[in-house]
């Protein structure tokens, strides 16, 4: 069964959701919370079952589809991928049991599944059509989501959402095409496997080229500035579960494929296009988070802070060393299960007052002490105070792209300082003050089923923020490879020596630092 | 000896998570007693390891494990109990010990009573691992986790606007603080390939001078937001906003002195550069004179005694910045007991007058509050340096130093500064415990405060009195670790000079003080008087403007930039340019919709128009066919195969 289970993992909620369709509207609930369990369940095997010594890919699976066009159905994970997967079954579970009362639920509870689907497959595809697919499915579920249970604006919102992230998603497709056909140029053969790819060293004026294709489609995603706009749209309409998953996991891709696909194909590219994509990335950091302060909503806040952070994750990968990328990768992590939580947060009192414009709050610490706490806790993380997940993450990044550049790190390190401004400016107007708003004044604290999903992801807040090993160590390792890679491919001078080799880094660290690893 | 570093280390976070388990419910007496037991157990644990440093024995040194590795990156939790870390682990654990059990009496009527014992133990926790890490990671933890429980102290009580925002304006202008010193920390690692403290400084006397002074310069720009230096020391008056005891322990004894701590822990770069090191004892002389000018008007009884807070900062700097590292040290642990024990004192006069802060409604409190009158007046003693009280001690040898490291402008301000700060001191003294009663005006009763409050506070006191007379075994300890440069005036006569024309300096600021505010009647000023229509009062008592400039040129200013970036770029041309595209879509979409009208002979115009269209493009491919070598020339000269 462990041979087979990235293909368990992926379509088993799949399969698990049509059959859901049989099952009564009651029982649908607990049928849901028991298959995303059993899908965490089956996540949780596979990292015990991951050997974090081992670099390369793992659990790999792989069957052909169109042998002619090297179109197969290849499967792997390492440690960049592994934790994404497992974070996504996580957000599903968590997800499906904090559901509220929703409309047709059982609708919403298969879509969720298929969703996961989805989202396994995108982290888990080692083949470019594959992932492909997977990329442009998970867009389905999420339009559903929002347009069906969305607010006012949701069915422009959701359009807005998709035609904008499939608009670069085509270009990425070409990209991918023109990919193949080098790779057939160049051997013979089709090929679609990205670790085939990852062999093949392409002069740098096609890499420029393609690393734009790819880009666009990556960028919208993330999403980077100036591409940003759906997303605030889609989180301010989008239900509290559409706005978790979305935060958690959905954005993750755009990054994710940058680290997949952008770095080890187009080495010199990255290179080349290192300042430009840092200066976009601190645009992201220092722009979206005033912006984020401007807002009244404060969904709209902390969905303005994941542009602001996910331009630290992009600031990290180009960081293109070691440090840079684990901190990003972990970021990536990180950044999911807090701003899942501030989500999910924003939605408790959404549910409890159907509001989320700040004014309507205030002195709420006098009525929720409770939800003052884990909002505190959280919006501490998403701050980036040490020995919470997000420091580790954070500070790795800036840390990695200190070497690249000075004076730019020193602007991008500016996201510390706005970042705690939007942060305690809402926190202050929400909770603290007077309880000025009568229809505040009752309010009930944080119930059981909101607990169940709050206090695991302050758990893992803490305790990944105080001993990241668990996750480091496995990324650090794959993390490595990939550098090596980059700089064995790389053509230019000027790649070389901006992408550390680690050959030489390691007897560093063994002479400097005997006691470390 | 790891069992008490341990102890130390830990019982404060067991103590803050204890006391947590209750914040939820009514006040129970039990968290402040069980909460202030482990305090002190921290501290009895930082006594033997001080007996243990004294005595000879070697330098505790633990790992715990692994913080993050990555690359080359490895950062461990380590702890280290040297001859440097056990002054500050005792100086914190002291005056967190007496602020503790100070504090159950202070806030006995506070609903939230819990919960301020575990912020407060939290905060000594944090106070800890800053002091005794042995990597610039783990001092950004502890500097960090300080950071924190100021911003959860400041704005205990949460309820009132002005608390709240004063915990902010605190949290982000340490923040931005904490930027330079990240930038530090990060220029360390690149440069010396390692956080911890012994590697990077045994690394760092083989680097360039430019990489030392970047270094240096960003460090001190981390340890600026912490200190409150100038400019970035407005938070500091307005953090007197929290609980009494939170001013004392945070705002004066421990948290505020991070900064200079983390230069007399750097002295190794410091070493290095001397030209920062002047322009530190240069800032922090002119933080010495400047916040001590603002005390001299100033009327709200808390705010003078951390102008005077930001006033001693600026003395220790002096000290370190000229190298004196084990001075300011000294400075440092002597202004930690006095200046605590003046907050106390204060926070009695509070509790007495009902939360009343302006010393001008107050006058003649030495009647029915003897015990503090007593307290405050020695403390004020001991930080206006009279012989033989703490203050003159540590005090006159910066004095010293300056004159020794021939800096006579940095020793004219410094010795003109200890003349205010005599005077303010006293004027405090003077117009709470001296003259006629003027509080009988509101109709208050004042009261001492509880007996073993009192207590409490007395190992301060003695402290105050006592602590120059530890100079030599101190100056032995710490010169192990710091740089021990013996600061000795070189003709005797000129020593005994400089000491008794400072002494005698100092006595008459305190003259003049009581002479104006104790013997004279004094009236509650009300903005008519003469004096406070002048200029230089009104730049006084607006703190120089700062605090109005901050807010209308940056606070304002940022508010209005990030509503125009959402309201005008993100929505008009972002967004705007986004749909603008997709509407050009729609529109095709919406007027080419007419050609499928149906009717036949639209449509036969169409077909024929598709035809021609067809033929070029048929055309336009037979040409390039025919020219393919030619265009493929130009193509590969684009970059395109």
């Amino acid at each position: 069964m462990l041979d087979h289970i990235l293909s368990i993992i992926i379509f088993f909620p799949a399969v698990a959701g049509i059959l859901g369709f049989l099952v009564q509207k009651d029982s649908v609930r607990a049928y849901g919370i028991a298959v995303a369990g059993i899908e965490f369940a089956l996540s949780l095997w596979l990292w015990f079952s991951f050997d974090s010594s081992v670099s390369g890919m793992q659990f790999m699976e792989q069957l052909p589809l169109v042998p002619a066009f090297g179109i197969n159905y290849i499967l792997g994970v390492d440690g960049i991928s592994v934790f994404i997967i497992i974070l996504a079954s996580f957000f599903t579970m968590i997800g499906i049991s904090s559901l509220g009362e929703t409309k047709d639920i059982k609708n919403m509870i298969v879509t969720l599944l298929f969703l996961q689907m989805t989202m396994a497959g995108v982290f888990a595809a080692l083949d470019a059509i594959l992932f492909y697919v997977f990329w442009e499915l998970s867009l389905v579920p999420m339009l559903y989501i929002i347009g069906a249970w969305g607010g006012p604006l949701r069915v422009y919102a959701s359009v807005k959402f998709f035609l904008y992230t499939f608009t670069g998603s085509l270009v990425m497709l070409v990209g991918m095409l023109f990919m193949a056909y080098f790779y057939y140029q160049a051997t013979g053969v089709w090929s679609f496997a990205i670790l085939e790819w990852y062999r093949l060293i392409l002069p740098e004026s096609f890499q420029l080229w393609l690393f734009a294709a790819f880009f666009l489609g990556f960028a919208i995603k993330v999403p980077m500035f100036p591409f940003h706009t759906w997303l605030p749209y889609a989180h301010g309409q989008a239900p509290t579960i559409g706005s978790v998953i979305l935060a958690a996991i959905l954005l993750k891709m755009g990054t994710y494929a940058f680290i997949r696909f952008s770095l080890p194909l187009f080495p010199d590219a990255s290179v080349f296009y290192m300042f430009p994509i840092a200066v976009l990335a601190i645009i992201m950091i220092i722009y979206t988070a005033m912006v984020a302060y401007a807002q009244k909503d404060v969904k709209q806040v902390v969905a303005y802070s994941s542009v602001s952070h996910m331009g630290v994750i992009i600031l990290g990968t180009f960081a293109l060393n070691v440090e840079g990328i684990s901190g990003s990768i972990f970021l990536m992590i990180a950044h999911g299960v807090v701003s899942g939580a501030l989500f999910l947060l924003v939605g408790v009192i959404y549910d409890r007052r159907h509001t989320k414009l700040m004014s309507e709050f205030g002195g709420l610490a006098h009525v929720m002490p409770r939800y003052a706490t884990i909002f505190g806790l959280m919006m501490m993380a998403s701050v980036g105070l040490p020995l919470t997940i997000n420091f580790v993450g954070e500070f790795l990044s800036l840390l990695g792209f200190y070497q690249q550049s000075h004076i730019l790190t020193l602007l991008a390190g500016m996201a510390i300082i706005v970042g705690a401004i939007y942060m305690l400016a809402a926190y202050k107007k929400m909770f603290f003050g007077e309880v000025t708003n009568e229809a505040n004044r009752n309010l009930p604290d944080v119930n059981k089923r909101e607990l169940f999903a709050l206090i695991p992801l302050a758990i893992i807040t803490v305790w990944l923020g105080i001993y990241p090993k668990p996750l480091l160590e496995p990324i650090n390792n794959s993390v490595k490879s990939v550098v090596q890679l980059m700089h064995d491919k790389a053509i230019t001078d000027e790649a070389k020596s901006r992408i550390p080799s680690l050959v030489k880094g390691i007897e560093i660290t063994k002479t400097s630092t005997p006691e470390a690893h | 000896m790891e069992l008490y570093l341990y102890l130390a280390l830990f019982s404060p976070l067991v103590s803050s998570l204890f006391s947590a388990l209750f914040t939820a419910t009514p006040k129970k007496q039990f968290t402040g007693i069980v909460a202030s037991g482990l305090i002190i157990l921290a501290f009895v644990s930082s006594t033997i390891l001080l007996t243990h440093i004294l005595s000879g024995g070697d330098v505790v040194h633990v790992e715990l494990m692994t913080w993050m590795a990555t690359g080359d990156l490895y950062i461990p939790f380590g702890f280290v109990v040297d001859q440097v870390s056990v002054t500050m682990m005792m100086v914190v654990t002291l005056v967190s010990s007496v602020v503790h059990v100070y504090s159950i009496g202070y806030m006995d009527h506070d609903k939230g009573f819990n919960r301020f014992f575990s912020y407060l133990s939290a905060f000594v926790f944090s106070m800890m691992i800053l002091v005794m890490s042995d990597n610039f990671a783990g001092l950004f933890i502890g500097w960090e986790g300080v950071g924190l429980c100021s911003w959860l102290l400041i704005g205990f009580w949460y309820h009132k606007e002005s608390a709240t925002w004063a915990a902010n304006e605190a949290f982000i202008m340490n923040r931005i603080a904490d930027l330079g010193m990240l930038i530090g920390l990060f220029l360390v690692y690149w440069n010396t390939g390692t956080l911890q403290y012994e590697q990077a400084f045994a690394a760092m006397p083989s680097l360039s001078t430019d990489i030392l002074t970047w270094m240096g310069i960003f460090l001190f720009i981390g340890a600026m937001g912490k200190s409150a230096q100038f400019p970035l020391h407005t938070w500091l008056a307005d953090a007197m906003e929290g609980p009494t005891p939170v001013s004392a322990l945070i705002h004066a004894a421990t948290m505020v002195t991070a900064g200079v701590y983390l230069v007399i822990r750097a002295n190794p770069l410091y070493d290095l550069i001397p030209n920062v090191g002047l322009f530190i004892a240069s800032l922090g002389a002119f933080v010495a004179f400047y916040a001590a000018s603002m005390a001299l008007v100033n009327r709200d009884m808390k705010r003078i005694i951390a102008y005077s807070t930001l006033s001693q900062l600026g003395y220790m700097f002096v000290a370190a910045g000229l190298g004196a590292y084990w001075v300011a040290l000294f400075h440092l642990m002597a202004h930690a007991f006095f200046k605590a024990l003046l907050f106390l004192g204060a926070g009695n006069v509070m509790h007495a007058m009902h939360d009343e802060l302006d010393p001008f409604k107050m006058g003649g409190l030495k009647k029915p509050m003897k015990a503090t009158f007593i307290m405050m007046t020695l403390a004020s003693v001991a930080l206006a340096g009279i012989f033989p009280f703490a203050g003159f001690f540590s005090k006159d040898l910066i004095l010293e130093v300056s004159i020794i490291e021939h800096h006579y402008i940095i020793y004219s301000v410094l010795l003109f500064t200890a003349g205010l700060t005599a005077f303010y001191s006293f004027r405090l003294v003077a117009l709470i415990f001296h003259g006629e009663e003027r509080y009988k005006l509101f109709g208050i009763h004042p009261h001492e405060a509880y007996k073993f409050m009192l207590v409490a506070m007395s190992p301060l006191l003695i402290l105050a009195i006592i602590a120059g007379s530890f100079k030599m075994t101190y100056f032995e300890m710490v010169t192990a670790l710091l740089p021990a440069t013996e600061y000795h005036v070189h003709s005797v006569a000129m020593y005994w000079i400089m000491t008794i024309g400072t002494q005698i300096f100092v006595i008459l600021a305190i003259a003049f003080a009581y002479k104006k505010y104790a013997m004279s009647p004094v009236t509650v000023p009300d903005g008519t008087s003469k004096m406070e229509n002048r200029l230089c009062y009104k730049i006084l008592i607006n703190q120089y403007y700062i605090p109005y400039i901050y807010q209308e040129y940056v606070v304002k200013p940022y508010r209005e930039l990030s509503t125009i970036f959402w309201k005008e770029i993100d929505m008009k041309i972002v967004d705007a340019s986004v749909d603008g595209i997709a509407k050009i879509f729609y529109s095709t979409g919406e007027n080419t919709r007419t050609m499928q009208s149906g009717n036949l002979s639209t449509m036969l115009k169409w077909m024929v128009a598709g035809i021609v269209a067809l033929l070029s493009l048929a055309v336009v491919f037979g040409l390039a066919v025919r020219y393919s070598d030619e265009i493929k020339v130009i193509l590969s000269g684009l970059g395109v195969q």
